[in-house]
Parts: structure tokens; C-alpha cells; sequence
């Protein structure tokens, strides 16, 4: 009994320095934000500062509408996100139960666009977005990100895992495709769907090249050429960048604090009979 | 409900457009003698130094006309903002002015987007003559001002005074050639004084200001300026290897470190004390001050050059203001007149309190802000008397390439493979100099460049 909460108390030991390790640059990044003056640069570096100060936040502020910023990433990354959850849902619901000619060619070529570099479609995207006249616009931001090859291959590769009998079983008592994809397909599907929502807000989070492409007022920029803005073309004052940062993930990390019960739940729904 | 969707699509927009007309009917009626006309200023100043002054600036102006309205708009740095040109630039989707670092000079003047600013010093008869005549040997290709000097600098060496002193050398006396720099970093290790006796950024620009030292080219054809350059040359003479030879030596014998490639790093280790001596732009000298907290003695001298090179000097680095030829000629008028304020006297000398870069004119320095600035830091007479001992010269004025950018990369990708020992110097110039000639080549073919 002794020894097993003795073992117990070493693996928690054991989970929190490796929490620690994971977490350190965040930590760190905190910590520089709260040094004020000449104390970023001393050596050796401090852990923490001997006495935290909140100036480079509000320098951080006046220096660049990081509210404003923010808004705009989550506008972009929420209609990305979104975009990309119905795309591919009924992207994958088509190449998994409905059966069409050419089906599986088609999903191969769909799966080919993956070994395109982003870089290259960059500039057509650009001169269609323009040509939209869609610059400076949320539509210009989200519009090319909207669908996913990837997204529809995960969900695909998920939805080949749902028993066929369960369609049979949907059909005979009547469900429509409709009603058996937003009831049954979409239900089971949560922690797939869950998976592909992190993947897509994130990317499109840290995206910097697009956004600084296609929008070209304050107004309109989003969070990562926000933490440009925030640095010099000679010199890069760390405590306002890091200050910056903080700011900036900040919501994510909210996002993820709460979205995280849905994963787990989706994860481990029906595991266990009860 | 195809139709009914679309009527009131339509109505909803009907009623949008007449809001919208009503708003904007509302807005300008106070205002009612005459519209201004409105501009957009790209620029690649981030930070709390020159984003705050060029937003200072912008406000200024706009407050002083009633005729121009000037917004500025943060780019991204040098390099995004280029990039973000050349997609745009065939497009009325660009700015009225843009804001150029040096080495886009040669890409902006073919890419045939822009009006030269010759054009517009002609008409009014512009006098240019307090600008620093370096600077405008720059910027003239061909006799021709393309573009307005805007925030300029050039290269010094940072020492720690209190670490020479620790050493046993003289702190008033900053050394000045290759063999005094490698033998002074030498010195201050072997003391015990500091970890390392100087730190240098792999950064393609002081390469480039390392060659002009010695009065040497960088590319043919007079650095480009002659004809458009078809290749670089950084790897015929001794001049090119002769500095990574002495880079790399010094790494070798542990007198100096190799922070990388972003200056970020070097700044840190000599504000921290970590390392004696750094060279950087006059840009940083503030930061560099505010940083080191008044820990240690901060000493500035002349960028270093091999004994005995006497026809080199240094080049002016930094960005330049270029009008484009897409907007409409109104804008184009309005775009000089917000280029004229901005290299007036009064705002060089603020933007040079403010930021660090030096004013692209003399006059500049009879502003009292700019008087009580060199009284406070005597240490930056040391750039502009590096820049004003600087002969003018093909190597001085700097290469004219279209694709400097890349090359830049590539110069320092030789910098990296010599010092990491990896490859010796000459070897590692030429194999950069193959593929920047090959970049060069396909330029000249796709632009019509001869």
C-alpha cells in the first residue's frame, strides 16, 4: 500500500518536470515579459524578474491594436475552421458511402493537390483573391483555406472505420443520406472532427505569408504580422515581443482549456458500456 | 426561392448602397470645398523606435495639409515588403509611395513601376544639395535619383571599453585592420578578461561592406553601375577570401564566436558583456546604450579593413522612399510632397533622435533635437565621419543587382560553410558566386535587362 503511493508519488514527480520542460519556453516567455529595462540582457540570465513590470504590455498595446488583431485572427481561423469541418465532412462522406464512377481516381487526385507546396499556389491565390476584389477583406483571408485535402482524407479514413451495417440498418428504417450523415456519421465522428478543428484553427492561426499578402491595412491585420510589427528592422526589443506573445496566445489557450472536455469526451465516447 | 433569395439579396443591397451613399454624403459634408487626396505609404519600420516616428510623421503631415491625406501601413519587414511589391506591382493594388531597403534599388528601376524621383526634383528644381553626397552616390544610377534617401546607415564596430581596460589594452584606441581586431580579440580572451573578443552575425550586408573596405567589387561592370552587372566577382581577387579567411581564423582560435546568422544574437551577447567587441549598424547605438543598462563603457570606431587598402570606405545601407507609376498622376504629385516632408531638415533630424538612422542631409544637424543628441552620444560621430572619409567610388556606392536578395543569402551561406570549416574560403565564395551568377542570368533573360 506504502509502496504504491510511493510510486504513484514518483510519477507525478515525474510528470511535472516534464511538464515543466514542455512548458519552459512559455514560462521563459513570460518571464522576459516581465522584465523591465536592461535586465533582458543581463548575463546570466535571470528565471524571473527581480521586479516584475507590466510596461512592456501596455508598450505592447500602444504599439500595435493587438484587440483588434485578435478579433480579426478569430474571425479568419473560426470561418477556416468551419469551412474546413463541412468541406471535408461531406468530402469523406461521398468517397466513403457513396458509390460513383471514378470515385477512387478522384480521391487520388484529390490526395495529389497534398504534394503541391502551399508557396506555389500562393500568387495565383493572390491575383484571384484580387481580381475578387476581395484584398483587405475577411473573404480574401479565409476564401483559399476553405477546403481541405488532408481534412478529407482524415475524415475518410475515419468514416471507413463506422460498420456498414449501420448504414444498411439506417436505410432500411428509412434515413435518408442526410439524416444518416448529420445523425450517425457525424455523432461518432466527434473526436476525428475534433482532431481536424485544432489542426485547421491553429494553421490558420500562425499563418503569416497570405494574410500579410492580402491585407494591406492596419485594420484588417491579423495576430502574427501583429508580433512584426512589433519588432524593429535593426534591433528587437525581446521583453515587447514576448510581451506580445503572451498576448497573443492568450486565446488559444482559453480555446483549448475548453474545447479540450469535448475532445476528451468525443475520445472516449462509448468506450465503455454504461 | 432561387428568385425570392435573390430579390431580396438585391434589396438588402440596395438598401446598403444608399446607407452607405447617405454616410459618406454625411461625412463629407463638413469638409465640402475639396476632397483630399488620399494616399497609402507602405513601410518596413516595425517597433517601438520607427513605427511610433513614422506614425509621428504621418500625422504631422496630414494635420499640415488639407489637400493630402497620407496613411501609412506596415508591410512586414524589408524582405516581405519587397516580396508583397512583386506580386502587386503589375496592379493598381500598390501604394502611391513605397519604402525600399538598398538592395532592391536595381529590381525596383526595371520592374518599370515606378515615376524617378528625378523626374520630380527636375520639374520643381529640388535643391539636393545639403544631402550627404555618399548617400545620393548611392541612390543615383546613371546620374538619375530614382528614389529618396529615407533611413540610412552604415556599419561600425562596437567595443566594450571596460573589458579592453580589463585586458590591458586601450580603451580610447579602437583597433582598425583585420590582423589588430583578430590580435586585440586574442588579447582580451587570453586575459581571461571575456569568453570571447568579438562576435560577428553571419549577415551578407557586412560582407559586403568588408569588400568596399578594400575597394573592391562585388559584382562586374562597375558594381553594375556601368551596365547591368551579369555576374559577381566577389571570388576573382584575394579580397573576398582574404575576409573569411580572417573571419574564420578568428572562430578557429576561439577569440571569436559565431552567434548565427540574425544580428539579434550578437546585440545580446555585447549588451550582456558576453563579448568585447561587435560590429552592427549605427542603427542599434541607442539600443545598444539602453540595453547594456550603463553596465559597461560603450566604445564606437571605424568598420575594419585590411592594412594598406586605402581607396575603400564604407557604403550606406538602409531604405529609400520610390514613388509608383500606377497610382494616378494626382497621387503620384501628393506622394512627392509627403517625400519632400519626410527628408526635410526637421523630420531627419527627429527621425534620427528617434530611431538611430542617420539624416540623409546635413542641414539636418543644425536642428537643436539632433545637437543635444550628438552631445548625449559622441560615440555616433564616429558614423558619420566614417561615412564622410569614405571616398566615392564604384565600391563605395555598392552593387546594383536584381537579385541581391538571394545573393545576399548565398554570400552568407559561404560565410557559414568557411567559418564552420566546412569548405575553405575560396571554395565556399565560388560555389555561391556559381549560383548567384545562374540567378543573375535568368533575371536578366526574364526582365529584358542588357
Amino acid at each position: 500500500m506504502r509502496t504504491a503511493r510511493g510510486r504513484r508519488a514518483a510519477v507525478h514527480l515525474l510528470m511535472i518536470a516534464v511538464a515543466l520542460v514542455v512548458l519552459f519556453p512559455i514560462l521563459f516567455a513570460l518571464s522576459t515579459s516581465l522584465k523591465g529595462g536592461a535586465e533582458v540582457d543581463r548575463y546570466p540570465p535571470t528565471l524571473w524578474p527581480h521586479a516584475p513590470d507590466a510596461g512592456n504590455y501596455v508598450a505592447a498595446l500602444r504599439q500595435a491594436p493587438l484587440p483588434r488583431f485578435l478579433l480579426n485572427s478569430l474571425v479568419q481561423a473560426g470561418a477556416i475552421t468551419l469551412g474546413q469541418l463541412v468541406t471535408a465532412t461531406l468530402a469523406a462522406f461521398a468517397f466513403t458511402f457513396i458509390a460513383f464512377p471514378g470515385r477512387q481516381a478522384l480521391f487520388f487526385l484529390f490526395l495529389a493537390t497534398l504534394m503541391i507546396p502551399g508557396e506555389v499556389t500562393l500568387i495565383p491565390n493572390y491575383l484571384t483573391v484580387r481580381s475578387l476584389g476581395w484584398l483587405d477583406t475577411y473573404a480574401g483571408l479565409a476564401a483559399p483555406y476553405l477546403a481541405t485535402a488532408f481534412g478529407t482524407f482524415l475524415l475518410r479514413q475515419f468514416f471507413l472505420t463506422i460498420p456498414r451495417e449501420l448504414e444498411d440498418a439506417a436505410r432500411i428504417d428509412g434515413a435518408s443520406r442526410r439524416r444518416f450523415l448529420w445523425t450517425i456519421v457525424v455523432p461518432l465522428a466527434r473526436p476525428a472532427l475534433a482532431t481536424l478543428a485544432i489542426y485547421a484553427f491553429l494553421s490558420a492561426w500562425n499563418q503569416y505569408l497570405w494574410p500579410l499578402l492580402v491585407v494591406n491595412s492596419t485594420r484588417m491585420r491579423t495576430v502574427q504580422i501583429g508580433l512584426a510589427l512589433l519588432q524593429s528592422q535593426e534591433i528587437v526589443s525581446w521583453g515587447l515581443v514576448m510581451a506580445g506573445v503572451i498576448i497573443i496566445i492568450l486565446p488559444t489557450v482559453l480555446v483549448f482549456l475548453f474545447g479540450y472536455r469535448q475532445v476528451v469526451r468525443g475520445l472516449t465516447a462509448g468506450a465503455v458500456k454504461g | 426561392m432561387t428568385g425570392r433569395t435573390t430579390r431580396r439579396a438585391v434589396l438588402r443591397g440596395a438598401g446598403a448602397a444608399a446607407a452607405a451613399a447617405a454616410l459618406r454624403g454625411w461625412r463629407a459634408a463638413p469638409a465640402a470645398a475639396q476632397t483630399p487626396t488620399r494616399i497609402t505609404f507602405w513601410h518596413a519600420m516595425g517597433g517601438n523606435l520607427g513605427e511610433t516616428v513614422v506614425r509621428a510623421f504621418v500625422n504631422t503631415f496630414n494635420a499640415s495639409r488639407k489637400d493630402i491625406q497620407v496613411e501609412a501601413q506596415f508591410q512586414g519587414g524589408y524582405d516581405d515588403l519587397i516580396n508583397k511589391l512583386r506580386a502587386s506591382i503589375g496592379s493598381s493594388a500598390v501604394p502611391a509611395v513605397a519604402q525600399v531597403y538598398d538592395i532592391g534599388t536595381r529590381f525596383m528601376i526595371d520592374s518599370k513601376a515606378i515615376v524617378p524621383m528625378q523626374d520630380f526634383i527636375d520639374r520643381e528644381k529640388f535643391d539636393v544639395g545639403q544631402f550627404e553626397p555618399n548617400i545620393l552616390a548611392y541612390y543615383r544610377v546613371g546620374a538619375r535619383l530614382y528614389s529618396m534617401p529615407f533611413n540610412t546607415s552604415t556599419a561600425i564596430l562596437y567595443y566594450n571599453k571596460d573589458l579592453f581596460k580589463k585586458a590591458g589594452l586601450n580603451p580610447d584606441q579602437p583597433p582598425r585592420t583585420f590582423e589588430e581586431i583578430a590580435s586585440y580579440a586574442g588579447r582580451l580572451v587570453k586575459s581571461g578578461a571575456t569568453p570571447s573578443g568579438i562576435t560577428i552575425a553571419i549577415y551578407g550586408w557586412f560582407f559586403e561592406q568588408l569588400l568596399a573596405r578594400q575597394g573592391a567589387l562585388y559584382a562586374n561592370n562597375g558594381n553594375g553601375r556601368d551596365a547591368a552587372a551579369t555576374e559577381v566577382v566577389y571570388d576573382h581577387e584575394e579580397a573576398g577570401p582574404r575576409i573569411l579567411e580572417w573571419w574564420a581564423g578568428m572562430v578557429k582560435a576561439g577569440a571569436a564566436t559565431n552567434p548565427g546568422r540574425p544580428t539579434a544574437a550578437s546585440q545580446r551577447a555585447f549588451a550582456a558583456g558576453q563579448t568585447a567587441m561587435t560590429v552592427d549598424s549605427t542603427a542599434v547605438l541607442a539600443s545598444l546604450l539602453s540595453q547594456s543598462g550603463g553596465r559597461f563603457a560603450l566604445g564606437t570606431g571605424y568598420f575594419p579593413k585590411p592594412p594598406g587598402a586605402a581607396t575603400g570606405g564604407s557604403i550606406v545601407g538602409g531604405a529609400s522612399a520610390w514613388i509608383l507609376n500606377r497610382r494616378p498622376r494626382a497621387e503620384q504629385q501628393a506622394a512627392w510632397e509627403f517625400v519632400k516632408f519626410i527628408s526635410a531638415p526637421a523630420q531627419q533630424a527627429q527621425w534620427y533622435v528617434g530611431t538611430g538612422y542617420f539624416p540623409v542631409r546635413r542641414d539636418a544637424y543644425h536642428e537643436p533635437v539632433a545637437q543635444e543628441r550628438l552631445a548625449k552620444y559622441p560615440q555616433f560621430l564616429t558614423a558619420i565621419s566614417e561615412l564622410r572619409s569614405s571616398p566615392i567610388n564604384r565600391a563605395t556606392q555598392g552593387a546594383l543587382l536584381g537579385v541581391f536578395p538571394e545573393a545576399r543569402q548565398k554570400s552568407e551561406d559561404a560565410i557559414e560553410a568557411a567559418v564552420l570549416g566546412r569548405k575553405p574560403a575560396q571554395q565556399a565564395l565560388a560555389d555561391a558566386a556559381r549560383e548567384v551568377n545562374q540567378a543573375i542570368g535568368v533575371y536578366n533573360r526574364t526582365m529584358g535587362v542588357k
